[in-house]
């Protein structure tokens, strides 16, 4: 049983080590397409009055001129033994670079996951409970609204309003508590939407089942019910779309890092795109890859507790349980194949069917069609 | 105090009366042979630049100076590498860079040369050998001493770069250089292959910045770290974040500023904070909230209502070319003088002034800025005459068709125009340009690229583009020799190689040119030249670098490059 689940973990993860290296390789090959680098484009500016010979002897000196083979094989073997090498625009160590904007990352998003978990939570419990039924339509619109309202438009009210008219926070200081708030609103007002839609369906869903009308005849009082009986099964999809928002927060926060003036991921991305500096992409792309790897199978795991059906499953045959984590993990997108040993044994299938139907319960379902549709269309 | 109540336009306008009759007090000298004089002794000339640098008095004029404050200035980046030296000093690193650093000479608004760490210098009769003396006591501020051995490793480093350490040379620095020794502690003298007027001029520019040789000694890796990056300026890196701000604090024992600034001794302010917020209109409204000083690189667009509202905006010109176009006479239609003259006369300065400028920018007179020293307004060989252009266009067979196109034996008279990334007005004087142009019978086609496009299907083009856009930036006006013609790796804007004659004529005296006098000379005549030729299309000078600033802060000056200067500044608290 036990050395089953292992060799399941460790074909998962060799799976995420080929993954990450898969990505650091398309990275490098998808910009080495693009025509120019960072070294060129800073010194052809008319006010540096280079020569083109000029030029290419610095080109030459980054290895830039190099075939695009030999530039790849240098990149991946300081890789592999963890040297992230040197940022062509900044001169400085890569893994220095990224150290530095770490810290800021995991703040701005651990606090917009807060911010969005509490709205998306408030939405949805609204959006059922709330005495006037005018009321109730409203929340129910709220995340279209929300998903309507570009980022920066949300960011740039925020600090017009809070900062410069009622002067709670300086746009210097960007790491101050009530910046970084204002920071996480921005960007947890719109992940709140896709959380609080799926959440809201989820609840429709579970307030139509027989045991609800069961509860409620039994005298069972809403917010007990909600919270004890319908939140937990209806959290399944909400849980899928935070694994897939934790990678978005983590490196999609451009726009509200360049608006509040922080200094993480999102903004060196941005900075290192405009000067394809390439030793940074492929280092952020990499770090990238291993979180939705880390956090979809984090997510895999969490299906059983969350839904006993799949426990269930899971405890009649060792083998099923680690099939229902795979095909679980399938459905995000992510790498786990629903079969183990590569042919399908029955139990493999009934447990994937099972893990499905999790995600039928919110919305059609079809294999091909990425969850996240599925969970809109719902 | 008194001052604050006059409204910042006046301010603008004084400054730029003021700057005029900088501009005429240097004519007044040029003509009476002083002006010689700053290249070949101390540079006595400094006086008469402080007119110009009367930026400062005339705002300081309030009050006394108040010590302390902190002054944050918010900036759209703060470029990439922080390699010293690495020549590709961005917009946004050489701010830094002038507070952290000194130069060899100061360079002010005008042009005027005069001393800073090097208290003279002379030059041998040819302009081939030149002997700097400098200032005692300097000291970097680890310590270490500004003398002639650390003079030598900068020069080296700005002529040469250091090629193993993948660290450029100084884009503008001369090409002829040849060596330099130190002779005692404080005297070193350099040498040259070919006569070098430009050299002097050239240690005032922002690449030219005198670096610890600790730090010089140091990988480019190291170099890369603005905190290792030790200079002798009157500020020094108190701490500093990749992508974030860059925080100075004030060297307390710095006593050797420039004596054109009037003001030597250590800064007033205690801290200089550059903070990144990319967005224009975040950092703007920041100035006007009162959350911070100086606003760099508004949009022109926003300056007239900021100066409405009570705020100082400065638009300091750089010593340069004016932003315009160089055409390439071998590419058709304008293998044609006619076709160029009747391309200078099409355009209408005025319009993009008022469509796309405020008033604070100025219609070129010249190729080069007016208040490059050499400049002379030769505005009248390309004065917008919509009539004289139409008639150019006949007399060289263009003949307009029923479509409003011209065309000569079936092929239509069409022109690419190529808006320039790094000048973020380009595109809106390009269409403006291209309205101007259709009018008069033209095909205009515009191709706007990103700065790695453009890199590629402009600058490195395999054919020639018939418009090239200009700006840039040079601190001496030989610069101009080496753009002219293919000769000695020229860059040959104009395309013609070395078969215009007159061309390569000029070129020689400018560039072997060994006094400021008979080089004045050539450079007007050169002008008249290029211009009459039809070979350069100014539109108008250039502001490149955009200052919208809190009304209590004074004192602040703009050297040649344009960079604000806050050694002087204080903010009134």
């Amino acid at each position: 049983m036990r050395h089953l689940y292992l060799a399941y973990a460790g074909r998962r993860t060799g799976q995420a080590i080929v993954v990450v290296l898969l990505t650091y390789v398309v990275t490098f090959l998808a910009i080495s397409v693009l025509p120019g680098d960072p070294v060129t484009s800073t010194l052809r500016n008319p006010e540096n009055g280079f020569s083109e010979e000029e030029i290419a002897r610095i080109v030459s000196y980054y290895g830039l001129d190099q075939p695009v083979a030999v530039q790849l094989w240098q990149a991946l073997s300081r890789f592999l033994v963890g040297d992230l090498g040197v940022s062509m625009r900044t001169n400085l160590p890569v893994a220095q670079l990224v150290g530095a904007v770490v810290g800021s990352t995991l703040v701005l998003a651990a606090s917009a996951l807060a911010v969005a978990l509490v709205l998306a939570g408030a939405i949805a419990y609204g959006a059922h409970r709330f005495p006037w039924a005018p009321g109730r339509s409203l929340l129910r619109s709220l995340p279209s609204f929300f998903l309507s309202v570009p980022t920066f438009v949300i960011g740039l009210v925020l600090i017009y309003v809070f900062a410069f008219d009622l002067g709670l926070f300086r746009v210097i200081e960007p790491d101050s508590a009530w910046a970084t708030f204002f920071a996480a609103l921005t960007l947890g007002v719109p992940v709140s939407a896709q959380l609080a839609e799926v959440l809201i369906a989820g609840l429709d869903h579970e307030a139509q089942q027989e045991y609800t009308s069961v509860a409620r005849s039994r005298g069972l009082g809403e917010a007990r019910l909600y919270l004890r009986h319908l939140l937990k099964p209806s959290s399944l999809p909400v849980v899928t779309v935070l694994a897939l928002t934790v990678g978005e927060l983590l490196g999609g926060a451009v726009i509200t890092e360049t608006i509040f003036g922080r200094t993480g991921i999102g903004s060196l991305v941005q900075r290192s795109v405009s000067t394809q500096d390439l030793p940074v992409l492929q280092a952020v792309v990499a770090l990238a890859a291993v979180v939705f790897v880390v956090v979809n199978l984090a997510a895999d795991l969490l299906y059983p507790l969350l839904d006993p059906r799949v426990r269930r499953v899971g405890s009649a045959r060792s083998g099923a349980g680690v099939g229902a984590v795979g095909a679980g993990s399938a459905g995000v997108g992510s790498v786990g194949a629903g079969t183990p040993d590569g042919e399908l044994e029955s139990a493999d299938v009934l447990a994937a069917f099972v893990a499905d139907e999790q995600l039928a319960a919110v919305g059609d379902s079809a294999i091909e069609v990425p969850l996240e549709e599925r969970v809109r269309v719902s | 105090m008194s001052r604050t109540t006059a409204s910042p336009t006046r301010l603008t306008a004084l400054r730029r009366r003021a700057r005029g009759l900088a501009t005429t007090a240097v004519a007044a000298l040029a003509a009476t042979g002083l002006l010689a004089a700053c290249a070949t002794a101390s540079g006595d000339a400094g006086a008469a630049s402080s007119g110009s640098a009367g930026d400062a008095s005339a705002d300081a004029a309030g009050g006394e100076p108040q010590q302390g404050g902190d002054l944050v200035f918010l900036i759209d980046s703060l470029g990439d590498t922080w390699i010293p030296n690495n020549s590709a000093i961005s917009s946004f690193q050489g701010q830094v860079w002038g507070h952290v650093t000194d130069k060899l000479v100061y360079v002010d608004d005008a042009g005027q040369v005069s001393p800073w760490v090097a208290e003279s210098w002379e030059q041998n009769e040819d302009a081939t050998q030149f002997t700097l003396h400098l200032r005692d006591g300097v000291t970097f501020s680890d310590g270490t001493p500004v003398d002639a051995a650390a003079v030598v490793a900068n020069l080296d480093v700005w002529a040469k770069g250091d090629p193993d350490k993948g660290i450029n040379p100084i884009g503008l620095f001369p090409k002829t250089y040849q060596s330099a020794t130190a002779q005692d502690a404080s005297t070193v003298v350099v040498t040259f292959s070919a006569p070098t007027l430009g050299f002097i001029p050239t240690l005032g520019y922002h690449g030219s910045i005198l670096i610890s040789p600790t730090t010089l000694a140091l990988s480019g890796e190291e170099q890369a770290d603005l905190s290792n990056d030790i200079g002798s300026g009157p500020f020094v890196v108190k701490s500093w974040k990749e992508g974030d701000s860059v925080v100075l604090e004030r060297r307390d024992d710095y006593d050797w500023g420039p004596e054109a600034l009037e003001h030597t001794g250590p800064a007033y302010l205690d801290t200089i904070t550059y903070k990144i917020v990319a967005e224009s209109s975040l950092r703007t409204s920041s100035v006007t909230a009162g959350q911070a000083d100086v606003a760099y690189n508004a949009p022109p667009q926003e300056l007239d209502g900021l100066a409405a509202q009570g705020f100082v905006i400065a638009t300091p010109r750089y010593l340069g070319f004016v932003n315009g176009y160089a055409i390439d006479a071998t590419v058709a239609p304008f293998d044609d003088p006619k076709v160029r003259q009747a391309f200078q006369h099409a355009i209408d300065r005025d319009e993009i002034l008022s469509t796309v400028y405020t008033y604070d920018w100025l219609p070129a007179e010249s190729f080069i800025q007016s208040n490059v020293p050499e400049a002379t307004d030769h505005s009248a060989d390309f004065a917008h005459d919509a009539d004289l252009a139409a008639s150019l266009l006949d007399e060289a067979g263009w003949t307009l068709g029923s479509d409003g196109v011209r065309s000569k034996d079936g092929t239509p008279l069409a022109v690419t125009l190529y808006p320039n990334p790094y000048l973020a007005t380009s595109k809106a004087v390009d269409e403006l340009v291209a309205q101007q142009l259709t009018d008069l019978g033209f095909a205009v086609d515009i191709q706007a690229y990103d700065v790695v496009t453009y890199g590629e299907k402009v600058i490195k083009n395999t054919t020639p583009i018939a418009l090239t856009e200009i700006t840039r930036s040079f601190i001496d006006v030989g610069t101009v020799a080496s753009i002219l013609t293919s000769a000695n790796k020229g860059e040959d804007w104009f395309g013609v190689g070395e078969t215009d004659t007159e061309l390569n004529r000029l070129r020689d005296e400018v560039a072997g040119a060994v006094d400021t006098d008979s080089r004045a000379a050539s450079v007007d005549e050169l002008q008249g030249y290029v211009l009459q030729q039809g070979y350069f299309v100014p539109l108008t000078q250039i502001v490149q670098r955009i200052y919208v600033q809190n009304p209590a802060l004074h004192g602040v000056t703009y050297n040649g490059i344009a960079y604000a200067n806050y050694s002087a500044a204080w903010l009134e608290q």
